[in-house]
């Protein structure tokens, strides 16, 4: 019955989490559809706020209002994925090791990376972004007139699975800190990445490279929205490759995973003397 | 912890093998003096706290341990550590031929945990959703899903609570339909920190007649911890106990009580206005006319107290019991406590 890892059982895996999705959806209609609203008019204000400039003023930085508005809809996307693949706080991890929680992930037969995988899928209640920035995505996509090629639309899958790498990286990288800190840290992912999210939306084409070059470096907010949707405009920023995302993302990535299973083994090795059963499973 | 281990390294006929295993904690000491404060800064105090100091015992499958021992000895910690949760510093640890550490997943098929204090139901959805999401986490066949549903359902009475809400159940129902969920993949053994704890009598008892079966009729190896004796001792055929990090006692219940001296309760009923005397002993409560002693019977045979008793006045009734087995362990634990601090 241990049951080896088909790609048959992670689809039942995604599958289960989106059917609790479902029946949560299900349990409570009304109240359902009016936070899944909330949650999109609350994204929708934070990218308008930058296309009304863009509107106001014929476009920021070089960029013309239809490329903001592209950059927008890549946002919603990615806002919409993060939202649709990180229900169980599988993104925000910390808040997992801080409260003492992993215990429960140690006693199923599965491995911690397939579980933190598809734990977290919630198609139902967490698609409204997604769907929104598809749509602005095609309006954007008409009005530039882009070519829209296979190739074109494989790209575009690369590049917004590059940019959730990036933030399952930065996640996990800074919630390495609550196997040490379980208290003090177990807040410490949603602060980082939800701290800074406004910056990511902003197009950084026209700042100075001291702004630039960090956005891209110490900090991935160039990666959320700006840096890719050049690449797919065809005009890769500051001259760099079209695949430096990629490198990045693996890098990141590397870095996260041996700070993170290093942190694990800590965890292990010393236990957790906390335990906190709130955010435990819907 | 992913490493692998070849299976055949641990002997296949224990259910449970601890070979010198040893796990130490550290722990943070602060001081709210100014000083203290200061001393926290440069150089913290710490504390090492040894939870398991070379334990070893084993387990034979089929058997029903009631695994026992005062706040801190290291009973959540020994659970923890066959359930996978923690590495061990040194030795070594087998649970069905597996290393918990190093083949965590295999050994999560076969192994139920269940800690009184937690849940791994669903919050926010009914019970029977909880049940469906275990079988697909698990990989569990259709037939015996069914099969073990209908079991579980059936013997520990949760059919009305299926398509209730988690959150909506009283702690006697939760704990019934966490134990039902952790026997949906019919594991062989099974692990239970505090399973009692909170519950009433009614609720004790479903949950004590229950493991008792499927022990006895399946044959499923369970480890048990409590700070409740008499369910532990109704429950377990054997008692390891666990003393500052060590293994004080690993018998029988009987045998238990024979080490601890034959420790007897004698309750003697008197007639209004007397007060029975015993030689050298007083009485450990006294309500209503109704004496009670705790009397070794290693030191004073029964046919003495009661030659003795026939001497004195106004005695209505005398009754001779076992002493209950927290009292046993409660002198125990006293005493263990007594030479961990002449130590």
């Amino acid at each position: 019955m241990e049951g080896k890892l088909t790609i048959k059982r992670i689809i039942g895996l995604f599958s289960i989490s989106a059917k609790m999705d479902l029946m949560w959806l299900l349990r409570d209609t009304k109240f359902a559809i009016v936070a899944i609203i909330a949650d999109a008019i609350s994204n929708i204000s934070v990218v308008s706020g930058v296309y009304l400039i863009a509107l106001r003023f014929g476009g920021i930085g070089g960029m013309s209002v239809d490329e903001i508005l592209f950059m927008m809809s890549y946002s919603t996307i990615i806002t919409g994925l993060f939202i649709m693949f990180g229900a169980s706080n599988n993104i925000h991890v910390s808040r997992i090791i801080g409260r003492g929680q992993l215990d429960h992930m140690f006693i199923q037969p599965l491995s911690l990376k397939v579980q933190f995988i598809t734990c977290g899928f919630m198609p139902f209640t967490g698609s409204s972004n997604f769907i929104i920035g598809c749509v602005m995505l095609i309006i954007s996509a008409g009005r530039l007139k882009l070519n829209i090629t296979p190739w074109w639309i494989f790209m575009l899958i690369v590049y917004l699975a590059t940019t959730m790498v990036i933030i399952f990286a930065r996640a996990y990288l800074v919630s390495s800190a609550a196997f040490y800190a379980p208290v003090a840290a177990e807040e410490i992912s949603s602060t980082a990445i939800e701290g800074t999210w406004q910056l990511s939306t902003f197009p950084l084409s026209g700042m100075p490279y001291f702004i630039q070059i960090p956005l891209l470096t110490i900090l991935p907010e160039g990666f959320m929205c700006w840096f890719p949707s050049m690449c797919l405009l065809g005009r890769p920023p500051l001259n760099l490759t079209g695949l430096y995302p990629l490198i990045y993302a693996l890098i990141l990535s590397l870095i996260a995973s041996y700070i993170f299973r290093k942190g694990l083994n800590f965890y292990v090795r010393k236990g957790s003397n906390r335990y906190v059963p709130y955010g435990f499973r819907r | 912890m992913s490493e692998k281990v070849q299976t055949d390294m641990y002997p296949t006929d224990f259910a449970v093998s601890l070979n010198n295993v040893t796990k130490i904690f550290m722990q943070w000491q602060r001081d709210n003096t100014k000083k203290g404060m200061l001393r926290n800064l440069i150089k913290p105090e710490k504390r090492i706290i040894t939870a398991l100091d070379n334990v070893s015992f084993t387990i034979r499958k089929g058997e029903f341990i009631a695994y026992a021992g005062p706040n801190g000895a290291g009973k959540s910690t020994t659970m923890k550590l066959l359930g996978g949760m923690l590495m061990p510093d040194s030795g070594d640890i087998s649970v069905l031929s597996l290393c918990p550490q190093k083949q965590r997943t295999a050994l999560m098929s076969k192994l139920g945990v269940l800690f009184g204090n937690r849940t791994e139901l669903w919050w926010d959805h009914p019970i029977i959703q909880s049940f469906e999401w275990k079988k697909v986490v698990w990989g569990i066949p259709n037939d015996m899903y069914k099969q073990r549903l209908e079991m579980v359902t059936e013997l520990l009475d949760i059919k009305d609570l299926l398509k209730t809400f988690a959150r909506e159940l009283s702690l006697g129902q939760r704990m019934r339909a966490d134990l039902a969920m952790m026997l949906l993949h019919g594991p062989e053994i099974i692990l239970l920190d505090e399973p009692t704890l909170g519950l009433d009598v009614v609720a004790k008892r479903q949950m004590i007649d229950f493991l008792k079966k499927i022990n006895k009729e399946d044959g499923v190896t369970i480890i048990v911890t409590s700070h409740d004796m008499d369910d532990l001792e109704e429950m377990a055929e054997r008692i390891l106990m666990i003393s500052s990090g060590k293994i004080a006692f690993d018998g029988s219940f009987d045998s238990l009580r024979a080490i601890t001296g034959n420790l007897t309760r004698v309750n003697v009923t008197m007639e209004r206005g007397f007060i029975p005397e015993i030689k050298g002993i007083k009485p450990v409560s006294c309500d209503n006319g109704v004496f009670e002693y705790d009397i070794d019977l290693a030191k004073m045979q029964v046919k003495d107290l009661l030659k003795h008793l026939s001497t004195v006045s106004g005695v209505k009734d005398v009754e001779i019991k076992k002493a209950p087995i927290e009292q046993v362990i409660a002198g125990l634990y006293r005493d263990w406590s007594l030479c961990k601090a002449e130590a």
